[in-house]
């Protein structure tokens, strides 16, 4: 009797120890893993009234004023590498009583441009200030130009003088980054 | 005052990790039960540990996930499976790994009937709890979480790799009371641990009307200890890491004091309770630390470009003014100052109901034991082992059955409900030929056909050289 319970609790033991295993399962699908977040974050902002586009050194308005900043976020290795897609929204308020033109180039440290986004915004005024949305996607080849980038020049061409006049002209912006990233 | 006596109970409580070995506790065939309850019942006069091989111990699990959870080979996307389980597991949910290897260990009884054990082994123990926003955010981003306040305070982990030196003593105080008592020292050779963080992340609209959002960091507070790695940066080979740990190993560390204590009440000849209490110590960090801190805030609106009119110079470099604004707004401190681990404490209690033959003698009575409570060859019983967490406590409830064959081979099964699953079987077996005792425990015994269906495993064996007390 009690050799029997012996062999019996022996052989649960031992087969339970040497039949263990993993199975069902499929431990290559670690390949197929891939993060896909959907990221929304500000981009640039400013607000410009007419004194911005007043040239000191020549005594005259100009019609366009731009500025430049990096961007090295673009051309990162990593998001060179895993941004599938980008959403640019453009929210323009104008109450200026002019026309404008908005330009966005994306370009490197040579000013070599890889990718310009340009938009119409129109004339509005104080009391009713125009707000114009502009969306561009950036995918597929287009992405492979916009990471080439880190720097970024925004351009706003006045279709006529904006001297004397009152209003402002506010811009924001944001993107949604759509990235895949593998394991 | 207040916040040492604060910071040292939330030490304590956070360093706890799943160590219950529910087979073995109460198994007083084997001499590592007395390392679970100093105060178990000793009926030989001495022991030794095949050194390196008289306990091995390990434990991997997950409170919420498998393995096959993930990796099934079924028709469905990982990915998918991979996102219903991030949200479906809680931040209270933990992963953590432990093993322990005895070095060695030993045991005698004296002529007054005190039995004196003493012993070495290495513990490791690690646990990551499940940073439940932390993740979301990572997998899905925040597009879909606009307004959402992510918690940036779940993070919490802690690990050490230690030796512990123990010398115990166990008394049969009197018929029907046995008390024993453990003293250690702790010689940590590696220690880390990131808890208490505090902090959020939200993305909302913006209420400023500078740009379209506002991405903000609010009270980040994130503190990492670490004992015994930054020296370790600096080294190059693998030799010269193990040398430096082996010191570690032997009071070249940071060293701790600690004592367990139990004992065993023989209410009567078919009832008996035991209880104990283990690691009740700290360590005391004062050697080869360094500790990161990290506070602070930030509103993140994008880059405002201020568009320098012509004839005023040069545009400020806005980009790198920014991440420079981030980083200035979250400085990283390194600190060396000292601090104490309390050691986590677990608990063990059980009762038990004794039935079947008597051992020994003619079976129905061991007319050697007169007087005192008899013992029998079964038993079933209740066993509690709880250790406390900072998201709450850690417990198990087990049902057991134990049976003993004959004098070289009894048994023990279990089942245990725990933060793992509610339905955790063990098994444990001990032979004793001649003067060789040898154990073997397992639990999660459902899942041994498919492991990976286990959200952990744990296995202990051993082997000991036991010498009788009529030898």
């Amino acid at each position: 009797m009690k050799k029997n319970f012996f062999l019996f609790f022996s052989i649960v033991i031992a087969s339970l120890f040497f039949s263990a295993c993993i199975k069902d399962t499929d431990f290559d699908q670690t390949d197929d893993i891939e993060i896909t977040p959907a990221l929304e974050l500000d981009f640039v902002f400013f607000t410009l009234d007419a004194n911005r586009f007043y040239d000191i050194d020549a005594g005259e308005y100009n019609l366009v004023v731009s500025d430049t900043t990096d961007f090295t976020f673009l051309n990162d290795e990593f998001t060179s590498e895993n941004l599938l897609r980008a959403e640019f929204l453009f929210k323009s308020t104008n109450s200026l009583p002019v026309d404008f033109i908005s330009k966005i180039d994306f370009l490197n440290a040579s000013y070599e441009v890889f990718y310009t986004i340009q938009f119409p915004v129109n004339s509005g005024t104080i009391n009713n200030p125009t707000i114009t949305e502009f969306i561009q996607v950036i995918e597929g080849n287009d992405m492979e130009l916009l990471t080439q980038a880190d720097k970024v020049i925004v351009s706003i061409n006045a279709s006529t003088s904006v001297e004397n006049l009152e209003g402002v002209y506010k811009f924001q912006s944001k993107t949604a980054y759509y990235l895949k990233v593998g394991l | 005052m207040k916040n040492l006596i604060v910071s040292l109970f939330l030490f304590w409580v956070f360093s706890a990790l799943s160590q219950n070995k529910q087979v073995l506790y109460g198994l007083e065939e084997v001499p590592q039960s007395m390392l679970l309850n100093p105060g178990s019942r000793i009926d030989y006069k001495y022991h030794f540990g095949i050194p390196f091989l008289s306990q091995i111990h390990f434990n991997g699990g997950s409170s919420g996930v498998s393995a096959y959870d993930i990796f099934q080979d079924t028709d469905g996307d990982i990915n998918t499976r991979i996102r219903d389980k991030i949200f479906e597991l809680k931040n209270t949910d933990f992963f953590t790994a432990t093993e322990q290897l005895d070095i060695f260990n030993f045991g005698w009884k004296n002529k007054k009937g005190i039995y004196f054990s003493g012993g070495v082994y290495q513990e490791f123990d690690f646990v990551l709890y499940f940073p439940r926003d932390l993740a979301i955010l990572g997998w899905e981003g925040n597009q879909n979480y606009i307004g959402k306040e992510f918690d940036l305070g779940e993070v919490s982990t802690t690990g050490e790799l230690l030796t512990v030196y123990h010398f115990g003593i166990n008394k049969k105080v009197s018929k029907k009371l046995t008390l024993g008592l453990r003293a250690k020292i702790y010689s940590s050779m590696l220690s880390f641990r990131s808890t208490n963080n505090k902090g959020t992340f939200v993305t909302r609209l913006s209420e400023t009307n500078n740009n379209i959002y506002e991405h903000i960091v609010s009270n980040a507070n994130f503190t990492v200890n670490t004992a015994g790695i930054a020296s370790l940066e600096g080294m190059d080979n693998t030799s010269q890491i193990r040398n430096e740990l082996i010191g570690r190993a032997f009071f070249g560390g940071n060293i701790g004091l600690g004592v367990d204590i139990g004992g065993t009440y023989e209410i009567n000849e078919l009832w008996t309770a035991s209880a104990s209490v283990l690691d009740l110590g700290a360590v005391f960090y004062t050697k080869d630390i360094e500790s990161y801190q990290v506070k602070g805030g930030y509103t993140l609106d994008g880059i405002e470009l201020l568009f320098p009119g012509f004839g005023e110079g040069e545009s400020p470099p806005y980009y790198d003014d920014l991440i420079n604004e981030i980083e200035d707004s979250f400085p990283i401190d390194t600190l060396n100052s000292s601090y104490t681990k309390i050691r986590p404490v677990k608990m063990n209690a059980s009762i038990k109901y004794n039935f079947g033959k008597s051992i020994g003698g003619s079976g129905v009575c061991n007319c050697l034991k007169m007087g005192e409570n008899q013992e029998f060859n079964q038993a079933v019983g209740f066993q509690y082992y709880g250790m406390f967490r900072p998201k709450g406590p850690q417990m198990a409830a087990t049902l057991f059955y134990y049976r003993r064959f004959s004098d070289h081979f009894s048994a023990k099964a279990t089942y245990t409900v725990d933060s793992y699953s509610y339905y955790n079987l063990g098994l444990g077996f001990v032979a004793n030929f001649n003067v060789v005792n040898f154990y073997i425990m397992l639990d999660n015994l459902q899942w041994y056909s498919n492991i990976a269906k286990a959200k952990s495993v744990s296995l202990q064996l051993g082997f000991n050289i036991i010498i009788p007390e009529d030898e």
